[in-house]
């Protein structure tokens, strides 16, 4: 059992979390530097948690559960304008970044509106990447009836989020429905601002909880963190890539950012030490996003093994 | 007609109660944004989302007079021409451009930062810096399209001396649907 944590402390010394972590046998997934300071995310064995806090003491770092590290959420709004942007879109995105989920803005191309909004293939396709998605909605309880169509043929769960009260019958389609967000024209400050965006956190805990569950019905052959590490250590040139995050992390595989033409045959050949290579446990597809690597890890009943 | 700044402002969202609410906010938000407030007497707005249209209809406060180079610097007498002593630059550039038109580039100088020479006889006082109508008219335009929902695309307005008229509408404008906005927010207004 992996804990998902963020320790947010001093460049200096900060290598002393990060071997202590491979030493315990974690994953850091994500390092951020921000001038003196550094977050680090990562995932700890759960029976270590006191060694990391004792070593959090010395250093006078901070040490946060981070429920939904190692996911990667959509934020999606009708489109990019103004009217949507950016509050409350950005105060959502960066909400669920602090609370250790990647997250991703999507602008639809013709989300708009009640009666004309549509959604595409490509756009449909791009949010099914994610493990869970969050559409921001307005303050018209008729216009977030109406806009139904946009979401009902995604595969991953969505969370709804706009101005009015509503009943979740209302909205058979959605996972959840978060109320009190809807259009503003300033940043969420008030303390009932800051609440929903939480409660749109918690949504989104529960939304990612439902899919964990789903996959421990038919458990993965192995765990997206595993394969990170073997392809951080086996494909080199990811450390050359100039994302923020060379590899994001999804509940049932991850997304590496190097061209796909070039490197998905490097990718396939990554192997474990069980012996077995990435390309047999798992499908490495390209990415609706850029031209990355998409790489889904088949389940324990499609290869037979877990390892 | 004198108003105190937005004396009345009224949204009306039949069956949107919450919206109504929400976009009162957002209205006051936006014009604070854009530094409008003040310029507005009332405001009446009414969206019919079953239609659906977004219509606003709104008193302009009184008349804003071109801004003259003797509002936004001292301007004295020297040598061979005239000196403006600028304490706010806001309008600077402005105040530049247009002396540079009627006197040519060759006749402005700028000593100092703040201080502009023009070598003429001719003084620059009734010379028109800026024209704050036509401003307030872009920026109140500006602030209209903003605040309607984004889906409403089609868009009509009618800017008046004292008054304007904005529609937005997902669907194609008809008459019917002028002539409907019209009557709810005339009776707003009369109300």
């Amino acid at each position: 059992m992996l804990d998902p944590v963020m320790f947010t402390g001093g460049v200096y010394k900060h290598d002393l979390v990060t071997e202590l972590i491979e030493d315990l046998g974690g994953y850091l997934l994500q390092k951020n530097v921000t001038q003196s300071e550094i977050i680090l995310l990562m995932l700890v064995p759960h029976d270590d948690m006191p060694v990391l806090e004792a070593m959090n003491k010395e250093l006078r770092g901070k040490l946060e559960r981070a429920p939904l590290a190692g996911t990667e959420i959509a934020v999606v709004t009708p489109t990019l304008a103004i009217h949507h942007l950016p509050h409350p879109a950005c105060d959502v995105a960066e909400y669920l970044r602090r609370h250790g989920a990647k997250s991703n803005m999507i602008g639809m191309g013709r989300g708009v509106a009640r009666e004309i909004s549509q959604i595409d293939e490509y756009e449909t396709a791009l949010i099914n990447e994610h493990d869970a998605v969050v559409f921001i909605f307005g303050n018209f309880t008729d216009c977030i009836l109406k806009k139904e169509h946009l979401y009902q043929n995604l595969s991953v769960p969505v969370i709804i989020t706009g101005g009015p009260e509503m009943k979740k019958e209302d909205l058979p389609y959605a996972f959840e429905y978060v109320p009190n967000v809807g259009r503003i024209a300033h940043r969420s400050r008030k303390a009932t601002e800051i609440g929903s965006l939480d409660n749109i956190v918690a949504a989104a805990g529960r939304a990612l909880d439902s899919v964990r569950s789903q996959i421990s019905k038919d458990p993965l052959t192995t765990t997206p963190p595993r394969v990170m590490e073997a392809v951080r250590e086996q494909v080199p040139d990811i450390t050359q890539s100039l994302s923020p995050l060379p590899i994001a992390l999804n509940l049932n595989g991850l997304r590496i950012k190097l061209p796909f033409e070039e490197y998905h045959e490097a990718v396939a050949m990554v192997t474990f030490d069980e012996g077995v290579t990435l390309g047999e446990i798992a499908k490495i597809v390209p990415s609706r996003m850029k031209n990355y690597i998409l790489v889904r890890i088949l389940p324990n009943s499609e290869t037979g093994f877990v390892v | 007609m004198e108003m105190d700044p937005l004396e009345v402002f009224e949204v009306e969202m039949p069956g949107e109660d919450y919206g109504a609410e929400k976009y009162r906010e957002i209205i006051l938000d936006i014009l604070q944004d854009l530094g409008l407030i003040r310029s507005i007497g009332r405001l009446y707005v009414y969206v019919d989302i079953k239609a659906p249209y977004f219509a606003v209809l709104g008193m302009i406060r009184g008349k804003q007079p071109p801004l003259k180079v003797s509002d936004v610097g001292d301007l004295v007498q020297a040598d061979g021409g005239y000196q403006i002593t600028v304490e706010d630059e806001e309008h600077m550039a402005n105040l530049i451009r247009a002396l540079w038109d009627a006197y040519g580039r060759d006749k402005v100088e700028q000593p100092e930062r703040n201080v502009l020479v023009v070598l003429s006889d001719k003084s620059p006082e009734d010379l028109v810096v800026a024209d704050l109508e036509t401003e307030f008219r872009r920026d109140l335009m500006d602030a209209l399209v903003r605040i309607a929902p984004e889906g409403f695309r089609n868009r009509r307005n009618e800017m008046g001396k004292e008054s304007f008229f904005f529609l937005a509408a997902e669907e194609t404008i008809k008459p019917e649907m002028v002539a409907e906005a019209k009557e709810k927010l005339g009776g707003m207004r009369d109300a």
